[in-house]
């Protein structure tokens, strides 16, 4: 057979391949509900908190025998969690809770913190809150909500561990990294192994924070 | 001849489509949900692993990948004390580098390199970096610096299938720092024994939705001669030599080089990101030893890199990006020719999962080229029919498919068309088999093929130089009449294995096959030669590489050794390059001290290295060993740093090293003390 004949029918072959795959493939792509990698690893990095994470005896012998993951805003996980959803860690089933935007949860209810409403005492019996980008502008108020009720923190705007929050993701180039602020780990209750602290881009403590106030 | 390469062909693309349909209908009817790579039995630690994003455009961890990858990081290139590229490369498994003048040199991934190393694919952060009049990359023009660079991927293996042509033997990935990753204002600089220096000044800031790293640089190598090298040696025949008078020449390889590079990034939303950034180099180098020695003034070499870049997640588990990028080039070096060359690119991937098993990238790109080449001097290059406009154009599909807890496939199948030469394709089939549950011991099998198009300067050069009286010249280059693509296909099998906590194994063997090489004819009018690119050879290649590390607080202590059985059809055709050495050895050694010290070693050994000559003759580079050590002392809190050592401390990797045409060159200088100041606000 000739070359030129060999090669056209492989361009055909090529242009064919291409298309058929982009057209059986893109569709149940879009419809798939899967979530990005980056909040893939991030739900992976979670689950690696718990276990890592010890909670006051109190809220380990409340919760049903559950360890709860509360998410709170504009949820970027999607289908993330998929694969742990009836796993257990520490030998409690895992729960993944989704409140939407704080805004939402608060509505009609009473602002008073001595008597929090059902709403925000959810987000307090949680073990772990992952607190959204849409949240930015009532981070305060969530982590004043939760600071002393044994909840781990985390999340990922800029200002999260000066607001309170105790685990802040950061991206470096590809990878995702973590910072931790220890302080309000103490505040909370909650005590982060070392295993975590050794792996941390940054760890606040007593000390580096006086260093900053000097 | 034909019909057994159509044969071949044939047979590699209905393997393709038999084994894609095979896996295909598995992976469909499992339907499993072991996607997502196992991220939950991840440690801490593996989490996070380095990622790299070279072998299938998309960030990957290291044993998962579909071709043997090694990763130079930021801290590698800090504690070399080194101050470019290819003397960082050298200390990688599998590449092969050599130094032609203080600052140039031919680095190829398994070899097959030349001084611009145009079956080696380079690119900084996934944007091409060759230039499309030779079709390799010169590093000294390139607007990087290396204390901006966060990692070098260098894959070994044909990589057409991901990155198109020319990814033939390897791709080299620069991949700079982001601007998180390097906030604050750095200073470096660098001084050598010979009054060298190299100096370097960064300031990154975060700011609200804004992210952005400016840099600027300046390196000033003196001649070989005033570094106390620059001894002539010959490999010219008695009358070449009588006629040119080479002898009488002194080493002129002196370079100054300013660089900056800057780069922003802008977060419009949380899942749509704009970036964009240009760099620009201006090198003024002394003469080119190049297609003979003819002293004619000092030369300039300008190159902008420029880039803008919308990225999109668009949730569902699909990202993708959209991107412009322009390279232009201005050089003039009166021993050769005086030109100019632009090429814009417009580029777009799109990644997304399906059906729960499928990890799928789709992309394509379109390049525009134009090259004006001018002839000053009756004896400089030539280019028949310039200027040239040319166009390139690709698309690619790439799926990384889940077949169960331990098996996966990933293909990667990419056409292009370019409006001067042929159209062509290149593919990788890989399957991998992780052996145990954690999937800390991985068995890759993989094909590829994959391909290099003659640039514009083997089509097209013409040149005639030292006369000889009657209007005749003793050295003639013609035009091809007709270069077809350089063809390569390897069969390959590896283990990539975590043998215990940060200890690491990698183990790669590989056939790989070449066909229709280029390299140059000679023939004769008379006495007088004529030269013509033509495709003139195929060679066979055998060859492994064992890599393995440990990295921990302590330190990092790492050593490899490369293989590489190349065999050419038939002998001294002059493919126009350098052969792979067939033995190579590398060892680290890093020590993070008490009281902010750190040692750090770095030992290479290469075998002898062939070359095939322009004509015909072989020419041969020592075996070398080299011996890089460095003391470094970091002060106020890390925020400083000093640090001294010493590269080559045997001598032995001063060369001279022939390049393509070269008939004359001067040794430069190997055994370099230094010492080095950084600090970081």
């Amino acid at each position: 057979m000739e070359t030129s004949t060999i090669r056209s029918k492989l361009y055909i072959f090529i242009v064919v391949y291409l298309g058929v795959q982009a057209a059986l493939i893109a569709p149940q792509a879009f419809a798939a509900s899967v979530s990005s990698r980056e909040y893939q690893v991030k739900a992976a990095f979670l689950y690696n908190f718990i276990q890592f994470t010890e909670w006051p005896a109190a809220k380990t012998a409340d919760n049903n025998n559950t360890i709860s993951i509360g998410v709170i805003g504009d949820d970027p996980f999607g289908a993330a969690f998929d694969p742990v959803k009836e796993k257990t860690v520490k030998n409690k089933k895992m729960v993944i809770k989704r409140f939407g935007r704080f805004t939402e949860l608060i509505k009609g209810a009473n602002e008073d913190k001595s008597k929090p409403a059902e709403n925000t005492e959810a987000l307090r019996k949680c073990h772990v809150l992952f607190v959204c980008d849409s949240e930015k502008e009532n981070l305060s108020k969530i982590i004043e909500i939760v600071k002393d009720s044994g909840v781990l923190t985390v999340g990922q705007s800029e200002n999260f561990l000066d607001a309170g929050g105790i685990i802040r993701f950061i991206k470096e180039a590809e990878k995702v990294a973590f910072e931790v602020n220890l302080i309000a780990a103490k505040e909370a209750g909650v005590q982060v192994s070392s295993q975590v602290l050794r792996l941390a881009k940054r760890v606040i403590t007593d000390e580096t924070a006086d260093d900053k106030n000097k | 001849m034909f019909a057994q390469k159509g044969s071949l062909t044939r047979k590699c693309v209905w393997l393709f489509v038999l084994l894609y349909l095979l896996f295909g209908a598995r992976a469909f009817a499992q339907q499993d949900s072991s996607v997502r790579e196992d991220l939950f039995q991840m440690s801490l630690e593996e989490l996070t692993e380095v990622n790299v994003v070279s072998a299938s455009r998309q960030p990957q961890k290291l044993g998962e990948l579909s071709v043997p990858v090694s990763v130079i990081t930021s801290e590698d290139i800090h504690y070399s004390g080194l101050t470019n590229i290819p003397e960082i490369l050298q200390f990688t498994p599998g590449v092969d580098m050599l130094k032609l003048s203080r600052f140039r040199y031919a680095v190829g991934v398994r070899g097959l390199h030349e001084f611009i190393s145009d079956r080696t694919l380079v690119l900084i952060n996934g944007r091409a970096a060759e230039s499309p009049l030779f079709g390799g990359s010169e590093y000294y023009t390139l607007p990087v610096l290396l204390e901006d660079i966060d990692r070098i991927e260098i894959v070994r293996g044909p990589s057409g299938g991901a990155w198109g042509a020319n990814a033939f033997n390897g791709v080299i990935n620069i991949i700079t720092k982001k601007p998180e990753g390097a906030l604050g204002a750095f200073g470096s600089t660098t001084i050598t024994e010979f009054g060298d220096t190299y100096t370097h000044i960064r300031y990154a800031e975060k700011q609200d939705k804004w992210r952005w790293r400016v840099s600027a640089g300046y390196e000033d190598l003196k001649n070989s001669d005033d570094a106390g090298a620059g001894r002539y040696v010959s490999n010219t025949t008695p009358g070449v030599e009588a006629l040119m008078g080479f002898s009488t020449f002194t080493a002129n390889d002196f370079m100054r080089n300013e660089r900056f590079d800057g780069e922003a990034f802008y977060d419009y939303s949380d899942r749509t990101i704009v970036s964009f950034g240009a760099g620009h180099s201006r090198a003024d180098v002394g003469d080119w030893e190049f297609g003979g020695y003819y002293p004619g003034g000092n030369g300039l070499y300008e190159t902008t890199r420029s880039y803008a870049k919308l990225e999109h997640d668009f949730g569902g588990g699909s990202s993708g990006y959209l991107q412009w990028f322009g390279n232009f080039a201005d050089s003039m070096v009166p021993t050769l020719m005086k030109w100019n060359w632009m090429q814009n690119d417009i580029e777009g991937q799109l990644n997304f999962k399906a059906a729960d098993v499928h990890n799928v990238t789709i992309g394509g790109n379109f390049r525009f080229i134009r090259l004006d080449i001018e002839q000053q001097d009756a004896q400089q290059l030539t280019y028949v029919g310039e200027p040239f406009d040319e166009q390139f154009a690709g698309a690619f599909l790439i799926d990384r498919w889940t077949l169960s807890d331990r098996w996966a496939l990933e293909g990667q199948i990419r056409g292009d068309w370019y409006s001067e030469t042929q159209t062509d394709w290149a593919t990788r089939l890989a399957l991998l088999y992780a052996m145990d549950e954690k999937k800390d011991h991985t068995l890759r099998f993989a094909f590829a093929k994959a391909f290099r198009t003659p640039f514009t300067s083997p089509r097209n050069a013409w040149t005639s130089r030292v006369p000889v009286g009657g209007g005749l010249y003793a050295f003639n280059v013609r035009p091809a009449d007709e270069l077809e693509n350089e063809e390569t296909y390897s069969l390959e099998a590896g283990y990539t294995g975590k043998l215990a906590k940060n200890l690491t194994l990698r183990a790669d063997t590989y056939y790989q096959r070449f066909e229709k090489l280029i390299g140059y004819t000679k023939t004769y009018v008379g006495p007088l030669p004529y030269h013509k690119a033509d495709n003139i050879d195929g060679a066979n290649s055998w060859g492994a590489e064992l890599e393995a590390a440990i990295e921990g607080k302590p330190g990092k202590l790492s050593a490899w050794y490369a293989y590489n059985d190349f065999q050419e059809d038939m002998s001294q055709q002059g493919i126009r390059a350098y052969l792979p050495a067939k033995h190579k050895v590398g060892l680290t050694g890093r020590f993070f001290l008490p009281d902010g010290w750190t040692f750090n070693a770095n030992y290479r050994y290469a075998g002898l290295t062939r070359k095939l000559n322009l004509d015909t003759t072989l020419v041969d580079a020592d075996l070398s060993h080299r011996l890089d050590l460095c003391v470094a002392k970091g002060f106020a809190q890390g925020k400083g740093e000093v640090m001294v050592g010493v590269s080559d401390l045997f001598n032995k990797t001063n060369g001279p090293n022939f390049a393509i045409g070269q008939l004359s060159a001067h040794d430069t200088p190997g055994r370099t003390f230094f010492a080095r100041l950084q600090l970081k606000f």
